[in-house]
């Protein structure tokens, strides 16, 4: 591997619990390796810029007489001022202030949104990690709130190999609820003893240790052979297609089917 | 009712479920619109060519792709569309995990899974996956197509129901090399106290408790603006300084929860 550059952090401040403060950094935790694409001209290539314009007027708008407006009734808005936004959004001062510790494998995934990693800030070496010591011995998190890009984020903060990772949570008015916000069809009639002990055994049959490595991003590759061979004015075609199939209808002729394949 | 965002169906070995996908999470955001300041009128992005200074329709752009080198090489829709991965309704389980294995630092959008159609088989598919996923506290690992992009996808059961999760693949994790400080191993004193402090401070995650204060604050100045034409700042709050002796800040905390 190379040498690692020092990853440079995107905010930095100071995490408090009690008495304690300890000055720390935020950094990027996971980027998209997703092949990107910017708009162009298809006649000559050039960029497209996305322009702004008054829909009364039908002119182009500089972006000082742009403001945001919230929407009250039907095409009635209130105007407010991004700084007016911006001050009210919440506290500038950098503070990621954690107001207690909870069972880390309490909090379901489903709440977690972004990640980041938090190093320690200068001088703070020694408290986070003693920090990160505690909550590994604990298995709790740190459960905080900071403001980061003017938006205030609920977090949680957990070991993640020797450092830590900071989870953005969702609220919980965001998380769906099926039973309530959802259409769930009438639960199945519950399946026999026989059906369950082959599904069981399926299931163990198909068990892996779980190592993110042995996945790959394969339509990553396709993306970028299809870019060369266009630059190379070769034709972008479809690869080889394999056609789809159907499974059939007896669930018992089915786990008994699975159980030979994947033993034979 | 929400919307599927994707149907088709869940095959484990011979077995198929055919189901539905819906947003495990909706976006409670507030949102505001871009005004044009002098006449309160909405403003509409249109497309310019940066080249010939001209609006161009949505038929006349294309996807560019900058090579090392600076070269454009231009696709066009029909062109990324024939590249699409194969848009199989079909997601196959290819193995079994242990839900502990998988660091939810992978995750990324989450999803409800419910199964489709009123006939008795799949209905009883459905179930049958649920009671052994939740019984073996296993998660199904499998692909998904959605859109033009193929993910891997974490099936695993959450109140009863199948949830998906589409997940980050390995090599879009950064390395936590550097981030983890170089500080000395705490004293045993040390760790003790923090550790009480951690259990002084400990709760139940309960994610009702805690509401959305930025969401509540966005509406307030809304309705301020409104009301009064403008809006109050807020105090700036001060951050407090670094702790200069860690065991000092310790003890200070202890004495603050009353913790022995």
């Amino acid at each position: 591997m190379a040498a690692a550059k020092k990853p440079r952090s995107i905010w930095n401040g100071t995490l408090t619990f009690a008495a304690v403060a300890i000055p720390v950094k935020l950094h990027t935790a996971t980027e998209s390796k997703t092949v990107s694409f910017r708009e162009v001209h298809l006649d000559d290539g050039a960029p497209v810029e996305h322009r702004r314009f008054c829909s009364k007027e039908d002119k182009e708008v500089p972006k000082d007489e742009v403001v945001k407006g919230y929407e009250t009734a039907n095409g009635k808005f209130v105007v407010v001022e991004k700084e007016e936004l911006d001050a009210a959004a919440g506290s500038s001062a950098h503070h990621l202030e954690v107001e207690h510790f909870v069972e880390a494998a309490d909090i379901d995934p489903v709440f977690f949104a972004k990640t980041y990693y938090l190093g320690a800030g200068d001088g703070g070496e020694d408290a986070y990690r003693l920090l990160r010591e505690a909550l590994e011995k604990t298995g709790r998190a740190a459960i905080g709130r900071f403001t980061f890009h003017n938006r205030e984020y609920l977090a949680a903060i957990r070991p993640y190999e020797d450092a830590l990772a900071v989870h953005t949570l969702r609220f919980a008015d965001e998380i769906v609820d099926p039973a309530k916000d959802l259409d769930v069809p009438k639960a199945g009639k519950k399946p026999d003893a026989r059906e369950v002990k082959m599904a069981g055994q399926l299931v163990e049959t198909l068990h892996d240790d779980f190592d993110p490595g042995d996945y790959e991003d394969e339509h990553r590759q396709v993306v970028l052979d299809a870019v060369k061979r266009k630059a190379k004015g070769e034709d972008v075609e479809a690869p080889d297609d394999a056609g789809g199939e159907d499974g059939g209808g007896d669930l018992l002729a089915a786990l008994e089917a699975s159980l030979t394949g994947a033993k034979g | 009712m929400a919307r599927a965002l994707w149907s088709g169906s869940i095959s484990f070995g011979l077995v198929n479920v055919p189901v539905a996908l819906f947003s495990a999470v909706r976006d409670q955001d507030v949102h505001f619109r871009q005004l044009h300041r002098k006449d309160g009128a909405p403003l509409e992005v249109r497309r310019f060519c940066s080249e010939e200074d001209k609006e161009i329709p949505w038929e006349a752009v294309g996807h560019g792709f900058e090579t090392d080198g600076g070269e454009v090489v231009v696709l066009t829709d029909a062109e990324l569309e024939a590249i699409a991965p194969r848009r199989t309704r079909t997601i196959e389980v290819s193995s079994f995990a242990d839900a502990a294995d998988i660091d939810p630092i992978l995750y990324d959008h989450p999803y409800v899974v419910l199964p489709t159609g009123e006939s008795e088989g799949p209905l009883r598919a459905y179930r049958l996956l649920v009671d052994v996923m939740a019984a073996t506290d296993r998660v199904a690992l499998g692909r998904v197509v959605m859109r033009t992009k193929e993910h891997l996808a974490a099936i695993r059961v959450r109140d009863g129901v199948l949830n998906l999760t589409t997940m980050r693949f390995h090599d879009e994790v950064r390395p936590t090399t550097g981030i983890g400080s170089g500080g000395k191993k705490p004293k045993k004193q040390e760790l003790d106290h923090a550790v009480k402090l951690i259990e002084a401070l400990a709760e139940d995650w309960d994610p009702s408790q805690y509401s959305d204060e930025h969401r509540k604050r966005m509406l307030e100045v809304v309705k301020e603006k409104e009301k009064k034409g403008k809006v109050t700042q807020p105090e700036e709050a001060e951050v407090p300084k670094a702790s200069d002796d860690l065991l000092e800040a310790l003890r200070a905390s202890m004495e603050q929860l009353k913790v022995k």
